[in-house]
């Protein structure tokens, strides 16, 4: 057999077992991938979505040669998408960042590591509380932790925020609103046993493919799964839907009231559910994320306006539609699973949407058992096992802590040994905030001298660019590191630019969507002088430590990223010749698990991890020694929370009586609509092809062909009325900017009549130059799906506008 | 020359099936496994380069009688920089 023969071989056996998979259903022995041809074989996270896919990654000459769907894996089972199994190829676009650079003038020029530490260490003395740092989603677990302590534990501040701010804070305040607790009570199994699965907003054919395919295979396999589409813009899932529902935009609360008032009055709700498990809330004045306590006829009186004839009026959707979502949550037969992502975080009324369809699925009892549950889903790695567990936010602390709390503050000091009073108790900038601030000079308050932005591209993520980080840069003292291991729309305008090591470049460890924890090691070594995040801020914490900062030593004066070797002693992990003398990561989260059990997210040793594709939390140590991982939060079959007896305990409830929140929330309009100077609603978003700001996904030859610029969807009607053809040029244009674009009509999405979409993949065309920065009042997401804009033809000014 | 691992999901009408079927064997670049129950089909394609496969698998994604394509496993190791 010749090596050609051997990797065919290899390729059959690993299509065949995959195939069996999908035809049966099941879990079947998982073949490892074959270790011939010199090809060492590891398992790993992919690098890019929320789902939380493992691939097995193949080296070969110190270099990833080929990527395979990890057939052991519970949530791909050895599938993966277009992005998935291109996902090696991000390591080697042509133009991997490998040194520092510094701004001179109108250019970045190299320096050395040393030198860049010490510039940062310069701008942290400067004034520490003005000292922000900006991350992401894809920090891993032991990086978001690094940040955390890093801000909170040494600069005695709580100016650190990621952006997942920007994508997943409403899910967070509508999980603590409903449950006191954050993360989805269900997982993955739900979409292997639901009956109904009804996507809000949300495209999961595009945006979380695996999952999608997991259900459509169902399908393949005769099971019968109704699926339900309500958005305002047909994708491709629609086009696999039994319903598709259009609405306009914004009105989706009204939606979900209009369902929960034709539950109430026609007597479907589950009522021994209700009585049982729940209470009502409603909007307080002021506004609060507890609310104020309602009765159940109160609640009734509330939804009373939301006819399906008034809700149609309002959303365009139909009373008969509405009728038939009432109907199946009505029924007690079904299992239904309800998920979302954007559609309903990036919304101006964002926690009032998820708290709204929590309390559909409480108001009709789908919640706890396999197939009925309300289930987000997250764009980032670890926007989940990070931001949101981690606590890397202005306002929280590690392990579902809060700033705001004395005890919790506390705890942490007592885990990081500090001195009392250390950890602050003045909340920080959320992202907006954060960036405004940045932006605005230091004597009209502009008080953020230097934000360090690591792993997230804010320069074409941010909403409002043009407010939010151009001005800064024409601020002398105003000051911007960037870590990135790609030039970027963010790295172009840094003032510092510092060379990252990413993915199997380095150790990691993120959380996905469905609670679960995975490990990865370093596979291969990043390019130049290329270096972990976390290493960065360790170097920055001990080049502060060296110069006597006194928030770099814990209350015995030791380094307080202190890490011992097995001889006892010091390690010196701020040098990066001896970061991989030890496993730094698995000391952090060995640090950080304390942190986790009083939430009840509890996480198991790290060496665990290691041996399996990731446990969901609570991961609870059993009589024999084995570690269990938690399917279903709060129901008594399977979590181990829940006191013997109960079938469903809500166990952080806000008003600490074991119910969740049923909550009401009044349709409004949106803070910006269509008039006759802008006509138009535009939505930005995603493509397949591309992660996000393309940062990675554009250097990969194949997915850049497959989708090389970003366009403005829009209905054939709107395009016949402003006479406009398939690609031509056209500007759109809102009250904050504009930007020239080809249209795209008819093709893989069309929105609704009067809107218009737009991806933000592309840095050469910076959609986020023209949204809107207003943002949630209790999460502070931005709605980037609804703001008002006009589109010209380009070629002839005198035309009439849309 | 990368390998890539297919499956393809075949359509439940046997008459499409069969033409998908005869289409995927008369391309030299694939190797076809055998079906599972009929609908699941495993195959290995072989091409010159990384962007063929993606055309390849493109084009089995709009052929008659596929209704989906699930990648498993991309060898990249020779692809041209």
């Amino acid at each position: 057999m010749d090596r050609r023969d051997f990797l065919k071989g290899t390729a059959m056996t690993a299509a065949t077992l995959a195939a069996s998979r999908l035809a049966y259903g099941q879990e079947r022995a998982a073949a490892e991938p074959a270790s011939g041809d010199g090809v060492q074989w590891n398992k790993a996270p992919c690098r890019f979505c929320g789902t939380g896919c493992h691939v097995q990654v193949g080296v070969r000459g110190g270099k990833v040669v080929v990527i395979a769907g990890d057939q052991k894996a519970p949530v791909n089972k050895g599938l993966l998408c277009v992005k998935g199994y291109h996902v090696g190829l991000a390591l080697y676009g042509g133009d991997r960042l490998t040194t520092p650079l510094l701004r001179k003038g109108d250019n970045q020029v190299p320096i050395s590591w040393d030198e860049a530490l010490d510039i940062i260490a310069r701008r942290v003395l400067k004034d520490p509380k003005g000292f922000g740092v900006y991350g992401s989603g894809q920090w891993t677990i032991p990086e978001g932790y690094t940040a955390s302590k890093f801000v909170k534990g040494g600069l005695g501040t709580h100016q650190l925020d990621a952006n997942a701010r920007l994508c997943m804070a409403s899910a967070v305040t509508g999980f603590l609103a409903t449950y006191g607790v954050d993360e989805p009570a269900g997982c993955y199994d739900d979409l292997d046993a639901c009956d109904v699965l009804i996507m809000w907003g949300n495209n999961p054919a595009e945006m979380h493919p695996v999952l999608f395919s997991r259900v459509i295979d169902r399908r393949s396999r005769g099971e019968k799964v109704t699926l339900i589409d309500i958005g305002t813009r047909k994708t491709r899932t629609s086009g696999f839907c039994d319903h598709s529902l259009r609405f306009k935009p914004n009105t989706d609360l009204a939606i979900a009231c209009g369902i929960a008032h034709l539950l109430v009055e026609n007597g479907t709700y589950d009522k021994a559910f209700i009585e049982a498990n729940c209470a009502f809330r409603a909007p307080s004045t002021p506004p609060t994320l507890e609310g104020k306590a309602i009765t159940f006829e109160e609640y009734r009186e509330l939804l009373k306006p939301y006819t399906p004839e008034k809700v149609e009026e309002i959303s365009g959707v139909s009373a008969k539609d509405l009728r038939m979502l009432a109907g199946l949550f009505g029924r007690r037969d079904v299992r239904i699973t309800s998920l979302w992502c954007m559609g309903m975080n990036q919304h101006t009324r964002g926690t009032a949407i998820n708290n709204l369809v929590h309390g559909l699925h409480l108001l009709s009892g789908h919640f706890g058992k396999p197939g009925d549950a309300p289930t987000s889903l997250t764009g980032q790695p670890s926007a989940c096992g990070t931001v949101r567990e981690v606590g890397t936010l202005a306002h929280a602390l590690p392990g579902g802590r809060v700033v705001a709390k004395a005890e919790h503050r506390a705890q942490m000091e007592e885990i990081w040994n500090l001195p009392k009073g250390r950890v602050s108790d003045k909340i920080g900038y959320h992202t907006v905030e954060m960036w405004k601030r940045f932006s605005t000079p230091t004597e009209q308050g502009g008080d953020i001298h230097t934000l360090w932005v690591q792993v997230t591209n804010p320069a074409q993520t941010l909403p409002n660019t043009h407010k939010l980080v151009d001005p800064s840069r024409k601020l002398a003292d105003k000051f911007l590191i960037v870590s990135d291991v790609y030039p970027s729309a963010t790295t172009r305008i840094a003032d510092l630019v510092l060379p990252s090591a990413m993915w199997v470049e380095k150790n990691g460890m993120v959380g996905n969507s469905e609670r679960r924890t995975q490990q990865w090691f370093k596979m291969v070594n990043p390019p130049g002088q290329a270096r972990d995040d976390a290493w960065q801020l360790i170097a920055v914490a001990h080049r502060l430590f060296e110069l006597g900062f006194e928030g770099m030593k814990d209350k015995d004066g030791r380094f307080l990223f202190e890490v011992k070797g097995r001889d006892g002693k010091p390690v010196p992990i701020w040098d990066f010749a001896h970061y991989y003398d030890v496993n730094v990561d698995e000391h952090l989260f060995e640090e950080y698990r304390k942190t986790t059990r009083i939430k009840h997210k509890d996480l198991a040793p790290y060496q665990e991890y290691v041996k399996a594709r990731g446990l969901r939390w609570p991961v609870v140590q059993q009589p024999d020694g084995s570690w269990r991982e938690t399917r279903f939060r709060f129901a008594g079959f399977d979590d181990p929370y829940v006191k013997k007896g109960r079938d469903i305990q809500f166990y952080h409830s806000t008003t600490h009586d074991d119910r969740a929140q049923i909550w009401f929330s009044p349709y409004e309009p949106p803070p910006e609509s269509p008039d006759t100077e802008f006509p138009f609603w535009l939505c930005t978003g995603r493509v397949i092809e591309h992660w996000h700001s393309g940062t990675m996904t554009t250097r990969i030859p194949q997915l850049r062909r497959a989708m090389p610029q970003a366009y403005v969807e829009m209905n054939s009607a709107d395009a016949r009325r402003l006479g406009v053809s398939n690609g031509e040029q056209v500007t759109v244009e809102t009250r904050r900017g504009k930007l020239d674009l080809p249209v795209w009509i008819g093709g893989r999405g069309e929105p609704v009549e009067g809107s218009l979409f737009v991806p933000f993949f592309d840095e050469r065309l910076l959609i986020n130059g023209l949204t809107l920065d207003e943002h949630d009042p209790f999460s502070k997401q931005p709605d980037y799906k609804k703001c008002a804009a006009r589109v010209r033809r380009r070629e002839r000014v005198a035309e009439k506008q849309g | 020359m990368p390998i890539s691992s297919l499956v393809l999901t075949l359509d439940a009408s046997p008459q499409l099936r069969a033409l998908a079927l005869s289409e995927v064997a008369r391309d030299p670049r694939i190797t076809v496994g055998p079906p599972l129950e009929e609908r699941w089909l495993p195959v290995v394609t072989e091409t010159a380069s990384l962007s063929e496969g993606e055309s390849l698998a493109a084009s089995l994604r709009e052929l008659p009688g596929v209704s989906f394509v699930d990648v498993v496993r991309v060898d990249f190791s020779e692809e041209e920089r």
